[in-house]
């Protein structure tokens, strides 16, 4: 068991640490509220109406996410409100001077994933396990009120990934086989967005000089690997539920990740 | 192009309504209407044809309002959930109004919740009164 130093809320952060935690939960709250802002597009494949309501709820879900986090970094000197308004006036665009969004999240990434309903219920079965399996892992960082939200964040993402596995079913229970047969085929395409969800291996050349940072810090508590581990066996068993089956050979697409990882970090 | 934080809920807003989205107001419900919106999603293999409103007996047509009802019940938790959103954006990030955005998102995730439940139980309720009226004809 590692352990680091922690933090609670109005202790006196080292500056290189309140650094690289501002710019990682920077990087999530933009990224949640993007990502809220893309499911919202993806209304219009909706097909039935519990579905439609559905994907409202978790619209609201992926917006909120990012109120909580923001509302921690304000209290850490963090012009919150600016990046909400440069989020919420540049849906389409926002400046990644101003925030920092994922690539996968972004209008001209996101929009390529996506042609029909199944797709959409295959996002949240076969992406959200990398972000139940990344984001899960703050719940035990060293900054213990990013901590404690995350806690509640995990429990909507678990129940994101439950509404994939519900709205797959759902598409299989009207379509058939023929369905099941088309959603199979489109899996990889999504599994190499979750595979690239927490970064590059640990080791090796391309290994990312700022994940050993974070690590050291105690602000992310697992490797890329372990990550991959518990992706892996969370999709396995969730595509199994569905009557899917896990593709062999998939590898990981890094460019649907981020910015975040880059040297220095996106003004906060 | 530029947005808003309006744009976004006028989007939901225009989805939702494809499906019946009432929003509030003092108008009796449109039963007859909402259902027609509605119908579509109890349609089988088996059940090609799912009856208009005026068209069902008692029992189901119990069981439609019952449906639709809990969907309306939703459509005003929706309103909260937007209410908050728009205060968020409009007077800034604050502890307050994050938790009663987080307060407000929970009770619309069980009226949905719930909506579901009573598409299960309409669901039970065509299947049965199906049986009954296939058994009376035996």
């Amino acid at each position: 068991m590692r352990t680091f130093k922690t933090y609670d809320k109005g202790d006196v952060l080292p500056e290189d640490y309140k650094k690289a935690l501002i710019n990682l939960m920077c990087f999530q709250a933009d990224s949640e509220y993007a990502g809220g802002q893309r499911v919202a597009e993806n209304h219009r494949y909706a097909t039935r109406p519990e579905e439609a309501y559905r994907l409202s709820k978790k619209v609201f879900e992926e917006m909120g996410h990012a109120f909580y986090v923001w509302n921690l970094l304000q209290e850490l000197g963090v012009d919150v409100d600016a990046r909400l308004h440069e989020l919420s006036h540049n849906p389409e665009n926002p400046d990644p001077r101003k925030v920092n969004v994922i690539n996968g999240f972004r209008k001209e990434n996101w929009s390529k994933f996506f042609e029909c309903w199944e797709d959409v219920a295959l996002f949240s079965t076969v992406v959200t396990p990398a972000a139940v399996a990344f984001l899960g892992q703050y719940r035990e960082c060293s900054y213990l009120p990013w901590a404690r939200v995350n806690v509640r964040i995990h429990k909507e993402e678990y129940g994101h990934l439950a509404f994939g596995v519900w709205a797959s079913k759902r598409c299989i229970e009207f379509g058939g086989e023929k369905t099941r047969e088309f959603m199979q085929q489109r899996i990889p395409k999504f599994m190499q967005m979750g595979l690239g969800f927490y970064g590059r291996p640990s080791a090796g050349g391309e290994r990312s000089q700022m994940f050993d940072i974070y690590y050291e810090y105690g602000i992310k508590v697992k490797k890329p690997e372990e990550l991959q581990t518990e992706y892996l066996e969370l999709l396995d068993s969730r595509l199994k539920e569905i009557g899917l089956v896990m593709p062999a050979g998939v590898e990981a697409d890094y460019d649907m990740r981020m910015g975040y990882e880059a040297e220095e970090p996106v003004g906060a | 192009m530029p947005g808003s934080p309006q744009q976004l809920i006028d989007g939901e807003i225009t989805e939702l309504k494809r499906f019946g989205y009432t929003p509030f107001g003092d108008a009796a419900p449109d039963w007859a209407g909402m259902w027609d919106l509605l119908r579509g999603d109890f349609a089988t293999l088996q059940r090609t044809h799912v009856p208009a409103y005026a068209e069902m007996s008692p029992w189901p047509q119990e069981g439609a309002r019952i449906y639709m009802r809990r969907r309306l019940l939703a459509d005003r938790l929706f309103e909260e959930c937007q209410e908050l959103y728009r205060r968020l954006h409009g007077e800034g990030i604050n502890t307050e109004l994050v938790e009663a955005y987080s307060l407000a998102r929970d009770a619309y995730e069980e009226a949905v919740l719930d909506f579901g439940k009573a598409r299960e139980m309409l669901e039970g309720v065509f299947t049965r009164s199906v049986d009954v009226v296939s058994a009376s004809r035996a």
